[in-house]
C-alpha cells in the first residue's frame, strides 16, 4: 500500500472500528502516518461511527459516580480544592496552551458582545429620544387641532356677527372648504327657527354642472347659531357656490326651493 | 470539570456499558477517561470535533480495549473527527441519534447483528465470521451495507 493506492472506505471503516485482525492494521498504520487524505477519511469514518455510538440506549449513571469522580480529581496532585470536591475543579499545573487562554478569550468575547450592546443602546436611545420628540411635535398640533375643533363646535362659545351700527342682524353663513380633503367647515347666524320636521341642509354646487351634492344636515340652537363642522363628503367636488334650503328632517336628495342661502365660491 | 462529567458521563457509561455490560468496569472506564481528560486538557481541541462525539468514539475504544484486555489500540491523541460532528445544538444531536437507532432497528437481521458484534462486543471480523459460520467477505459486506444505510440517514 503506498500513498497513491489509498486505504478503501470499507477498510477505513473496519480499522476504525477496530474490527481488523492485528496483522491488517500494521500496514494501514504504516499507510496512515504518510496519507493526510487516508488520514481525513478516516476522521469522516470516525464521525459517521460516533453517531452510532451514540445511538444506544442510556444507561443511567450509578449514584454516587459524579461524587467519585469529584473526589478523585479533589485527592489529585494539583486540585486547587482536594477538601471541596463538589465544587468546579480545575487543574492548576497541566493547564496551558489553549485553555489557559480560554478564560481571556471569553472576556474578550465578552467585552465585543458588551461593546456591540452598548452601541445598540445608545441607538435605540437616540432612535427612542428622535420618535419622543416627533410624538410630542404631533400632540402639540393635534392639541390645537382639538382646540379649534372644540371652539367650533361648542354649544356655548359665543358667536357675535359684526356689522356697521345701523344694519339689521340678518341670516348669514361662512363656509370654508378644501375640496382635495372634502373638508368643510360652516358657521351660520341669526338663522330662522325651523319646525322640528324641519332642517336645513347644505347643498354643494359643484363647478363642473353635475347636479348639486348634499353637504350635511343642521338645525340652529335658540340664537340662531350653526355650525356643521368635517360633515362626511366625497374629495375632490370642486364648487361653484354653495346653497342652503329648508329640507324634511331626515333630509333630501335634491335640494327643494326656495335657496334660503347662497354664496359663490372664491375664485369662480 | 465537573460541568463536562455531568453534560458527556451519562453518554459515555451508556456507551461503555453496551461494549462492557458490567457496572464497575464501565465506571473505571468511565472514570478514567475523564480524569484523563481533567489531566490532559490539551488533548481535545475543537478541530477534533464536538466533545461530546470525540468522548462516544473514545470511550468505546477503550472499552474494547478493556474487553480484549489489552493495550489501547488507538492512543487518545490520535483519535479526530470531522468538524460535522460539530452539530448546532443539543435537539439536532437528538435528531440524527434517533434517525440512526430507526436505521440501525429496521437493518436486515443479519447486518445488524454483524455490526453490534464488530461495534459493540468488540469481535473482529474473522472472529464474527467464525462464530457465525459465514465467509469473511460476507461479514464485510454486511458492515459495509449496514455502514452505509447508517450514513445515508446521517445525511438525510
Amino acid at each position: 500500500m503506498t500513498e497513491r493506492t489509498h486505504i478503501s472506505r470499507e477498510d477505513l471503516d473496519l480499522f476504525a472500528m477496530q474490527v481488523l485482525d492485528p496483522q491488517e492494521r500494521v500496514p494501514i498504520e504504516a499507510h496512515l502516518r504518510q496519507c493526510s487524505e487516508c488520514r481525513a477519511a478516516l476522521a469522516r469514518a470516525r464521525g459517521d461511527l460516533a453517531f452510532l455510538t451514540m445511538s444506544v440506549e442510556e444507561t443511567a449513571l450509578p449514584s454516587g459516580a459524579r461524587d467519585r469522580f469529584a473526589a478523585r480529581i479533589a485527592q489529585s496532585p494539583g486540585s486547587p480544592e482536594p477538601q471541596n470536591p463538589a465544587v468546579e475543579l480545575t487543574p492548576v499545573r497541566r493547564r496551558s496552551g489553549v485553555w489557559v487562554w480560554m478564560p481571556w478569550a471569553a472576556v474578550a468575547a465578552l467585552l465585543i458582545v458588551a461593546t456591540g450592546l452598548e452601541i445598540k443602546v445608545q441607538n435605540l436611545t437616540r432612535e427612542f429620544a428622535r420618535q419622543a420628540e416627533t410624538i410630542r411635535t404631533r400632540a402639540g398640533s393635534d392639541a390645537r387641532a382639538r382646540r379649534v375643533l372644540d371652539l367650533l363646535t361648542a354649544g356655548d362659545a359665543q358667536h357675535v356677527l359684526l356689522t356697521s351700527a345701523n344694519a339689521h342682524p340678518v341670516p348669514s353663513a361662512r363656509a370654508v372648504y378644501l375640496a382635495s380633503r372634502g373638508a368643510l367647515i360652516l358657521q351660520a347666524t341669526n338663522l330662522s327657527r325651523v319646525p322640528e320636521s324641519k332642517t336645513y341642509e347644505l347643498w354643494i354646487i359643484p363647478a363642473n354642472g353635475k347636479p348639486p351634492v348634499p353637504a350635511g344636515l343642521f338645525r340652529p340652537d335658540a340664537s340662531g347659531n350653526a355650525n356643521l363642522v368635517l360633515p362626511p363628503l366625497p374629495t375632490g367636488v370642486q364648487a361653484k357656490a354653495f346653497g342652503i334650503t329648508v329640507e324634511r328632517s331626515g333630509g333630501s336628495a335634491t335640494p327643494t326651493l326656495p335657496i334660503v342661502l347662497s354664496g359663490t365660491a372664491s375664485g369662480e | 470539570m465537573t460541568a463536562i462529567f455531568d453534560r458527556y458521563a451519562g453518554m459515555a457509561y451508556s456507551v461503555a456499558f453496551r461494549v462492557l455490560k458490567d457496572q464497575a468496569q464501565t465506571e473505571d472506564v468511565v472514570q478514567d477517561l475523564f480524569f484523563w481528560l481533567w489531566q490532559n486538557p490539551d488533548s481535545f481541541a475543537p478541530d477534533r470535533g464536538s466533545l461530546g462525539a470525540w468522548l462516544a468514539v473514545v470511550v468505546r475504544n477503550r472499552a474494547i480495549d478493556v474487553l480484549r484486555k489489552h493495550r489501547p489500540c488507538d492512543s487518545v491523541e490520535e483519535v479526530v473527527l470531522p468538524a460535522s460532528t460539530n452539530v448546532a445544538n443539543d435537539v439536532e444531536m437528538r435528531s440524527i441519534v434517533e434517525r440512526v437507532r430507526r436505521v440501525l432497528r429496521e437493518l436486515p437481521l443479519e447486518q445488524r447483528h454483524s455490526v453490534e458484534m464488530a461495534f459493540f462486543e468488540g469481535l473482529t471480523h474473522s472472529e464474527i465470521a467464525e462464530q457465525t459460520g459465514d465467509p469473511l467477505g460476507t461479514v464485510k459486506t454486511r458492515i459495509r451495507s449496514a455502514l452505509m444505510s447508517v450514513r445515508k440517514a446521517l445525511q438525510g
